[in-house]
């Protein structure tokens, strides 16, 4: 639409709280990210010291953990926690009876703090009353009587990564969406064809969605990346580092006042964000439009 | 026959993978739900039986220790006044975007919409010194500015792709008979825009609401503080009222599955249409 001249006044107080809200909290905080990142900084002073805290991040073994930790998140939920959304989003978009009850269920942990699920797997893992021990106890595994999974250093990443498949909903919620657009005509083909249920889902509804699957690859690389609640309330990276991740290392880093060497490892995150958003990218898209 | 053989051991893999599913994503509620309502002996004792007798004083006491009642108030006023806010503003930028043509247009909605990729959580630092310098630390407004700020590249898309989609003939012809740009925005355009509000605002309440590492950062005293992070009190390893964190964590969780149940619709087609696209 075309605008009269005592029109645009009015656009420009129309964009500019968002800009300046855009300009406050997502390019200044980014500017300042970079700048800091080469000081000395603890909240008082700052002295320009180069790459040192680049350097002295990259030596750290506690940091490396964290990145390499980032990265085990994010590849099991690539190559578990979404191809299982797939599955279930397949088999509801069969729409057979009550098929939005399951949605509506399945999705359920997604609306809930991740604080509140951190607690409450927490509680679930819990040596003294959890009920993981208690279930296990009941089907035959007598072992696991008080056996703290959150505090050994051999099952604190697998229970964290093992209660995360709740979040399945969330990515089977998109993929669901996605065949309601899918043409009846397929099917129909296929029925003529005297497919199985089964070869429809995998031979026609699968492919069909292809994109979408990649798009929840992507989120799902994203979210795991920045995620901080579910390591800071169930281990607070420990035990031994053994669980840290790259926000929580940044927090310790906080609080002690190290503030420039946090940012440097902000700066770090952001680059393996832009880096996996890249290669990721380049991955899926040949494969898109293959 | 043979036929009818594999259709029913698919339909019962079928079943037995979506109840499993349901299972491991509601059974940990339906649990914390029970737990809540025992003794700590009860609990300690055999995690799964009915209690004896229900204890709904759990959550009285919940209340009571962690000051629960302040906090959900804070959570409240906080999350309903940056959803406000956050509407009001994206809906503003959104409507200049998606029904008028002008310089730098696309650079800018590019430019927003990008920052719902960006990690924000390694901002931590820059946000604190941010809201230091503002003299906003321990305030509502702080957190209120932080919550509209982080929202608002998803709502500014959300409500933008909603714009687009109203018929331009309904603002021409508010156009012609001289309606002013203030005015299509609030008589035409609002009114028209109500589903998109709500999907936006449903996401920007629960965003808010859910918020855990921003209201920890930034508030330090019980009358600012929010109830996500006055929860987390129970964790501290010295504390052995389980049963009372556990009615604690039950009540920090129900305003965000009501808003949830009201709105799911607008919930999920708001999530697929924000996110198919982009």
């Amino acid at each position: 639409m075309k605008l009269r001249k005592d029109e645009v006044v009015w656009l420009l107080i129309f964009i500019a709280p968002a800009i300046c809200l855009f300009f406050l909290f997502f390019i200044l905080p980014i500017l300042f990210l970079f700048v800091t990142s080469f000081t000395n900084w603890d909240g008082i002073g700052a002295e320009f010291v180069g790459l040192e805290n680049y350097s002295k991040l990259l030596n750290k073994k506690s940091f490396i953990r964290a990145i390499t930790n980032n990265l085990y998140w994010c590849v099991t939920a690539a190559l578990i926690t979404v191809p299982l959304a797939l599955i279930v989003a397949l088999l509801l978009a069969h729409r057979s009876r009550g098929w939005k009850v399951f949605r509506t269920v399945l999705f359920i942990p997604q609306v809930v703090s991740s604080a509140a699920i951190a607690m409450l797997w927490a509680a679930m893992f819990n040596a003294e009353y959890g009920l993981v021990n208690f279930l296990l106890e009941i089907i035959g595994f007598s072992d696991f009587e008080k056996y703290n999974w959150l505090g050994n250093v051999r099952t604190a990443n697998a229970a964290l990564i093992g209660f995360s498949l709740c979040y399945v909903g969330y990515f089977m919620v998109i993929m669901l969406a996605k065949t309601a657009g899918i043409s009846d005509d397929y099917y129909d083909a296929a029925n003529i064809d005297g497919a199985t249920q089964f070869q429809k889902d995998v031979y026609i509804t699968a492919p069909l969605i292809k994109s979408t699957f990649f798009l929840c690859i992507i989120l799902a690389v994203i979210f795991n990346l920045r995620q901080f609640e579910y390591v800071y309330l169930m281990t607070a990276g420990g035990p031994a580092n053994k669980t840290q991740v790259l926000v929580v290392y940044i927090w310790n880093e906080l609080s002690v006042q190290r503030l420039g060497r946090g940012n440097a490892a902000g700066v770090i995150m952001i680059c393996i964000g832009a880096a996996l958003l890249l290669i990721l990218r380049k991955l899926l898209k040949s494969e898109t439009y293959n | 026959m043979k036929r009818d053989l594999s259709i029913n051991f698919y339909s019962i893999f079928k079943w037995v993978i979506l109840i499993s599913f349901v299972l491991y994503a509601v059974f940990p509620f339906l649990w914390l739900i029970l737990a809540s309502l025992k003794t700590n002996a009860e609990l300690l004792d055999d995690p799964f039986a009915l209690p004896e007798v229900f204890q709904f004083k759990n959550y009285a006491d919940a209340m009571e220790a962690a000051g629960l009642g302040q906090l959900i108030i804070n959570s409240l006023v906080i999350s309903t006044s940056a959803t406000f806010l956050n509407i009001l503003f994206s809906s503003m930028c959104a409507f200049a975007i998606a029904r008028h043509t002008f310089w730098g247009k696309n650079v800018l909605f590019l430019m927003i919409t990008a920052g719902i990729l960006v990690p924000l959580n390694a901002l931590i630092i820059p946000y604190f010194a941010i809201i230091n310098f503002l003299n906003l630390y321990d305030t509502r407004l702080g957190l209120i500015l932080v919550y509209c700020a982080v929202g608002l590249p998803v709502s500014t898309f959300i409500l933008t792709e909603f714009f687009k989609s109203i018929p331009k003939e309904i603002e021409e012809a508010s156009f012609l008979d001289g309606c002013n740009f203030v005015s299509r925005y609030f008589k035409i355009m609002l009114p028209l825009a109500i589903p998109g509000l709500a999907t936006a605002g449903t996401f920007q309440f629960i965003l808010c609401w859910n918020e855990f590492i921003y209201a920890m950062l930034l508030t330090s005293s019980t009358e600012i503080r929010t109830i996500q992070f006055g929860i987390s009190y129970f964790t501290n390893q010295f504390f052995s009222d389980y049963v009372g964190m556990f009615a604690a964590v039950v009540i920090s969780i129900l305003p965000s599955i009501t808003v949830f149940i009201l709105f799911q619709e607008r919930v999920i087609t708001g999530l697929t249409a924000g996110s198919v696209k982009g």
